[in-house]
């Protein structure tokens, strides 16, 4: 999220706390996509996510006299989403017998193609990356979402996932560390092929 | 920046400030991480491995469509303007499914049809960055429109359109509307004949949300920003244009709409025929209030009062823009001032906040250059203008 928008963010809300209901669609706007995605990756049931998206906002406005101000919309939104469909796919377990303990799988799909990396990979690399991530577990997988790809901080992390401020840091470090220990192992293939880039790069333009 | 010196690309991906550089660069970002391997090479290796790692998990993401996007917003203002109705009508709803099962399924289509009423009360602000012309269809898709002034045209069917000479064709299952929204930055314009003949002229900054077929009961579209409809007569579909203050409707006419986010009114102007307004409350919950306007009426409503005037205009003032030439009658600097900005996509700082009074009549020629256009207002009112090294420019008492 851009500082800048963070600020505006802020000032939305307050709007929208002392009663101007329209800016809440600015609210929705910005962050609909974002939370689309993140339900997403917690269940294949797409009308679940936009439902769930949908009472999210509806509470807002019914319950909009009880808010607290806060200074990150995002992460207030997260969490509820969360909340919610982890409430949703507990019901729907239960309702067919299956264990709710395994409920809200994070599944990450995750770039297969890598083609928007200057690094050039093997077959085999790559089926590794991929091997790699696939053995990350549930959570981890959730920690590097939320870090990597929708670009949040450890606290806010910590606060979606119910950890303390050094659990999440650690439960993303192991991830990455598990990572890098498979591009480890191909470490002298992979710093080559960097430096032979690098070279290339850095040779004048003739 | 030597704190970064012995990193490894583990301690890179826990730093939130190379994390923000990946996820959203500023240029201050861009510029601190050049210099940083410019200034440690060795680090290179490590910071293109952390980029590497991040860059596997920003994949393609799930988007909504833009139905969908509206979909959950007016199910949001059903449930907060009605909120039992809305559980009797899933009851209901559910009845109707097993009604169908057995019987007709007309209490079902009726059911089905009353709940996709639309109500785009969505404003949306021009976010920076958006400064691209260009049309998204209902699959998400984005075509970009690259002249300054572009025509739009769509085939009665809805399923194919022309961009200035490229033909273009969209997969559509029969029996449904699909959403195409149209962006045009400050410094363009765009017309845009829609699948039933309307035509409408949008103005800079602004955007239109109409569907590429009318098939509802009513023909509906959404604008942020300034627009002048020629809507093609149909007496059993009245046309209606929704914006965030108030909702016009018509069954066919002549007449300009003006809602900018960053103006502190909205205005519709009627050309020719008769329109009906919406003001809408400035709750959810509070009533919304009908104006019938007549032609040559214009109506301003101020946002925040939520008070309205509505006075005899001479309409062409309104709707000169769309040949390219700004009109006013004793119209304020201030405003003037915000429409040329508008029109060229530049900034124009007032240095006196009385010189914003200075009533301004005549003719603009848009045409011409900002420079041009200012020194024309030069001539009328005792003002001069600066050009800074930016770009912008300033306006001041002489």
């Amino acid at each position: 999220m851009p500082g800048h928008l963070k600020e505006n963010d802020q000032t939305l809300w307050s709007k929208f706390l002392h009663g101007n209901e329209q800016v809440l669609s600015l609210i929705y706007l910005r962050h609909a996509n974002a939370l689309f995605d993140y339900g997403c990756k917690m269940t294949p049931d797409r009308d679940l996510v936009k439902d769930s998206i949908q009472d999210i906002f509806c509470t807002l406005i019914k319950n909009r006299q009880n808010l607290s101000g806060t200074d990150n919309i995002r992460l207030y939104l997260f969490k509820a989403l969360k909340r919610k469909l982890v409430r949703e796919i507990q019901k729907s377990h239960r309702l067919q017998n299956v264990d709710s303990e395994s409920a809200a799988a994070f599944d990450l799909a995750f770039l297969h193609s890598f083609d928007h990396t200057e690094i050039e990979l093997n077959e085999r690399q790559k089926q590794e990356l991929v091997d790699a991530v696939e053995s990350l577990t549930d959570r981890q997988k959730e920690a590097i979402y939320l870090r990597f790809t929708r670009g949040l901080d450890y606290k806010e992390i910590s606060m979606i996932m119910n950890l303390n401020y050094q659990s999440s840091r650690a439960l993303i470090h192991r991830a990455i560390a598990k990572l890098r220990d498979i591009l480890s192992v191909k470490s002298d293939v992979f710093n080559q092929t960097l430096l032979i880039l690098l070279l290339r790069k850095s040779k004048p333009v003739v | 920046m030597n704190k970064y010196k012995n990193y490894t690309p583990e301690d890179f991906l826990a730093d939130d400030y190379f994390i923000q550089w990946l996820n959203d660069p500023s240029e201050e970002h861009e510029e601190f991480w050049k210099a940083f391997v410019e200034e440690f090479p060795e680090q290179k290796v490590n910071v293109e491995q952390a980029k590497f790692i991040v860059s596997m998990f920003q994949h393609e993401q799930e988007k909504l469509s833009l139905d969908e996007t509206y979909d959950i917003w007016n199910g949001v203002l059903r449930n907060a303007k009605r909120p039992r109705v809305r559980k009797l009508v899933r009851m209901l709803r559910y009845a109707a499914v097993l009604l169908l099962m057995f019987a007709s399924g007309a209490l079902a289509f009726y059911l089905y049809e009353n709940s996709r009423e639309l109500h785009y009360n969505l404003t949306e602000l021009n976010e920076a960055g958006s400064n691209e012309a260009k049309i998204i269809l209902s699959d998400g898709s984005e075509v970009s429109l690259e002249q300054k002034e572009s025509a739009i045209t769509y085939a009665s069917s809805g399923n194919q359109l022309i961009i200035n000479n490229d033909t273009i064709s969209q997969n559509q299952m029969d029996g449904r509307e699909y959403m195409n929204k149209v962006i045009i930055p400050y410094g363009k314009k765009t017309m845009i004949t829609l699948s039933d003949g309307t035509k409408v002229w949008l103005n800079a900054g602004s955007q239109l949300v109409y569907p590429s077929v009318f098939l509802r009961k009513k023909r509906e579209v959404m604008l942020i920003g300034e627009a002048y409809f020629d809507v093609a007569k149909n007496v059993e579909k009245p046309f209606i244009v929704r914006t965030s203050d108030m909702n016009v409707q018509v069954l066919g006419t002549r007449f300009d709409v003006s809602a900018y986010p960053e103006d502190d009114f909205v205005a519709a102007i009627l050309e020719e025929g008769s329109v009906g307004l919406e003001i809408k409350g400035n709750s959810l919950m509070t009533q919304d209030r009908q104006i019938l306007l007549t032609p040559n009426q214009k109506l301003s409503l101020n946002k925040e009062s939520r008070e309205t005037t509505v006075r005899m205009v001479d309409v062409s003032m309104y709707t000169s823009w769309k040949e390219g030439i700004l009109k006013s009658e004793s119209e304020d600097l201030n405003r003037l001032i915000k429409k040329i900005e508008r029109y060229y996509n530049i900034h124009i700082t007032l240095k006196d906040p009385l010189v914003g009074g200075y009533k301004i009549s005549g003719k603009l020629d848009l045409e011409k250059s900002p420079e041009e256009v200012l020194n024309i207002i030069k001539l009328t009112v005792p003002i001069d203008w600066a050009k800074k090294s930016n770009g912008d420019f300033i306006v001041m008492k002489k």
